[in-house]
């Protein structure tokens, strides 16, 4: 079966609307600014791509996290036309970080903390009247995990309707324990360069109504076909390509499609020497038999690492990319590394061509991959 | 739809990692392989052990497609507020590289598949109250759509300095410090392999309220489990839900119990360890000899 998205929001350092935030990565806008609000002599690395909301510069503030899921919530039922949701909505939130840096306030500032802040059932319990919460924490794999399991709930028939979000605030002590291993610290994020040198922070949240085919009338913004999610079990940092492979091909076999079926694949893309080799031997395995294969791109140079929430902005630029037939390139692009060789990497500047159906990709700390398949919008 | 909700799934090992007679936590948590593991990942990968030896699945072919589940609320604050502790006093160069794993809320749920090469999916669920019995039905699901030959189930919360004080300042004087695991595979397979059923699952709600989410999972007339996990352990948290099963388990492992039994675990609610956002109810149900 298939699963329509009839409604997307998302918010980040690079804009507030998927079709903004789709534009600015189409127009090149790109680039961490200077951390605002943590101490900067702690750091060998001076920048992260933070959304810039605080009402204080340089002052931190809990809950954002929070805010921003509220928010990207609220504006993705608003655009499935569900402003005033039914109780037993079931939401499924991808998160790496929780509140986590509400806690460092706390530990570190007196600031409040309760049990309720660690999850996301309070907040949205409040603002919509919503208690069917679960609070996702599969790494950067989550907010893809949060959807097949939405998949799964509607396919099973225990729910019509299912909200899916992602939502990550950067935490002083990620931020610190990256900027410990990755010397020198990198300046951008330059997936499958020879250059990269790493990952770099964002944040913000990401938000999708997922529904049963057939049970409304209104637009929707694509289909999703299908979604896999795994581990790779074999080490406690290093991704696999083995690992993402097995989850490139149980996603293919769920959505019914083979790899010549796919037009575009958004890859995890963070950067890492590691991560992304890992996607490139697993990209040119799965499509070495297709012509001409798949255009691929990554996304993060634009808005940073976002975290949990990062598979699924990862899917609603992917069909924001196909409504315009516009795929954003690969920022700082210049050398690619070798395995990408047989790959048509977007580089420079946007691809433009009709593309029906789009790959994208999760894959987190600790071998937790997920894979989804979307296809263009039917009405 | 690949399998419906139809697919009957059970309960075919317990494993304890909480202190007590056969469990040291001084000797348990010391051993080989966890030098570099934070103390919840120590406790669960024990308590997953424990429990894939009780179900006679430690080594097993089905281990590869099975899925991880972990509920933990407090799992890592403790690195995080430590690491924010480091770097107050120093820089990002005083982090220990092996810290950088345990920021992250899967961590243990990462470890369990590491150690016994369970390559199906890897969920960390941190929900609240409700997420112990939230875990065990993302479980069910995840066998019922296909994804997973098995599931392996673990709540786990440890004691440490932040949650401690996270406890106290909540007006807490006691909570767990510990794992406890669940197998969960599909009543069909577990017969075929001759183990041994000690619960099937048979219903599962959450709602606003007890009644609700009673009433979701079809069990207003099923006795319910007493106030047992927080009168041993304290405050359980994210493992509540999955100490009450293992509880119910035992219940329903005494001889004298008959068939077709039932207990309803609820957690969440307000007369219980409640966090006040949401409740979830579960029913385990004695089916030892009717599996066809």
């Amino acid at each position: 079966m298939s699963w329509e998205i009839s409604g997307m929001s998302a918010i980040c350092a690079l804009g507030d609307t998927v079709a903004g935030i789709h534009g600015a990565l189409c127009a090149g806008r790109s680039g961490p600014a200077p951390l605002s609000a943590f101490d900067r002599s702690k750091y060998r690395a001076g920048a992260a791509y933070e959304v810039p909301d605080r009402v204080r510069a340089g002052v931190d503030e809990p809950l954002r996290a929070t805010r921003w899921l509220v928010r990207a919530v609220r504006e993705a039922l608003a655009d499935a036309g569900l402003p005033e949701p039914e109780p037993g909505l079931p939401v499924l939130v991808g998160t790496t970080h929780r509140e986590m840096r509400t806690a460092e306030l706390w530990w570190r500032h007196d600031g409040g903390l309760s049990p309720t802040d660690l999850h996301f059932t309070s907040a949205l319990r409040a603002a919509f009247g919503l208690s069917d919460v679960q609070t996702i924490a599969s790494a950067c794999a989550a907010s893809l995990y949060g959807l097949g399991m939405a998949t799964d709930l509607i396919a099973l028939g225990e729910a019509d309707t299912v909200v899916v979000a992602g939502t990550d605030a950067i935490t002083e002590s990620s931020f610190g324990g990256f900027d410990r291993i990755q010397f020198p610290p990198p300046d951008t994020i330059r997936a499958f360069d020879r250059s990269r040198r790493g990952m770099i922070m964002g944040e913000g949240a990401v938000a999708v109504v997922l529904r049963r085919p057939g049970t409304h009338p209104g637009p929707v913004h694509g289909l999703v076909r299908g979604v896999s999610m795994n581990c790779d079990a074999s080490h406690p940092t290093a991704p696999d390509a083995a690992g993402i492979v097995r989850a490139i091909e149980e996603a293919h076999d769920r959505a019914s499609v083979v790899p010549e079926d796919i037009g575009l694949v958004i890859v995890h893309g963070s950067g890492t020497p590691q991560s992304d080799l890992a996607e490139a031997v697993a990209l040119r395995d799965v499509f070495k038999g297709a012509a001409p294969g798949p255009l691929v791109t990554a996304i993060k140079g634009g808005m940073g690492h976002i975290s949990g929430g990062a598979g699924l902005l990862n899917l609603v630029v992917a069909l924001e990319a196909i409504r315009s037939r516009t795929v954003p390139p690969i920022s700082d692009l210049t050398e690619p590394i070798e395995e990408t060789r047989e790959l048509r990497i977007v580089t420079g500047r946007p691809a433009t061509e009709p593309l029906g159906t789009a790959q994208v990709h999760a894959v987190g700390m600790g071998g937790i991959n997920a894979v989804a398949i979307v296809e263009g919008a039917p009405r | 739809m690949r399998t419906g909700a139809t697919v009957r799934t059970a309960v075919t090992g317990v494993g304890w990692a909480v202190a007590g007679p056969d469990f040291d936590p001084v000797t348990a948590l010391a051993v080989r392989g966890m030098r570099h593991k934070d103390r919840a990942s120590r406790f669960a990968v024990r308590a997953a052990r424990r429990a894939l030896e009780d179900a006679g699945l430690l080594d097993a072919p089905e281990l590869d497609g099975a899925a991880v589940v972990v509920s933990s609320n407090f799992g890592n604050l403790d690195p995080v507020c430590d690491t924010v502790t480091t770097l107050a006093a120093g820089g990002s160069t005083d982090i220990g590289p092996m810290r950088v794993p345990q920021l992250s809320s899967a961590v243990s749920a990462a470890w369990v598949a590491l150690d016994h090469g369970i390559r199906g999916p890897n969920l960390t669920l941190c929900n609240g109250a409700s997420g112990g019995l939230d875990a065990v039905a993302a479980a069910r699901n995840l066998i019922a759509a296909g994804r997973a030959t098995a599931a392996l189930v673990i709540g786990v919360e440890p004691d440490s300095p932040a949650v401690a004080r996270l406890h106290r300042e909540t007006a807490g004087s006691r909570w767990i410090d510990g794992a406890v695991g669940l197998v969960i595979e599909p009543v069909r397979q577990a017969v075929r392999r001759g183990a041994r059923i000690r619960a099937e699952i048979a219903g599962y709600g959450r709602a606003h309220d007890e009644r609700s989410a009673v009433r979701a999972a079809g069990a207003t007339a099923v006795p319910r489990l007493g106030a047992e996990a927080n009168a041993r352990f304290g405050r359980c948290s994210g493992a509540l839900g999955v100490v009450q099963c293992a509880l119910a388990v035992e219940r329903l492992d005494d001889p004298d119990v008959p068939e077709g039994e039932a207990v309803l675990a609820v957690a969440g609610a307000g007369t219980g360890e409640s966090d006040g956002t949401s409740v979830a109810a579960l029913v385990l149900r004695l089916s030892r000899g009717r599996h066809t």
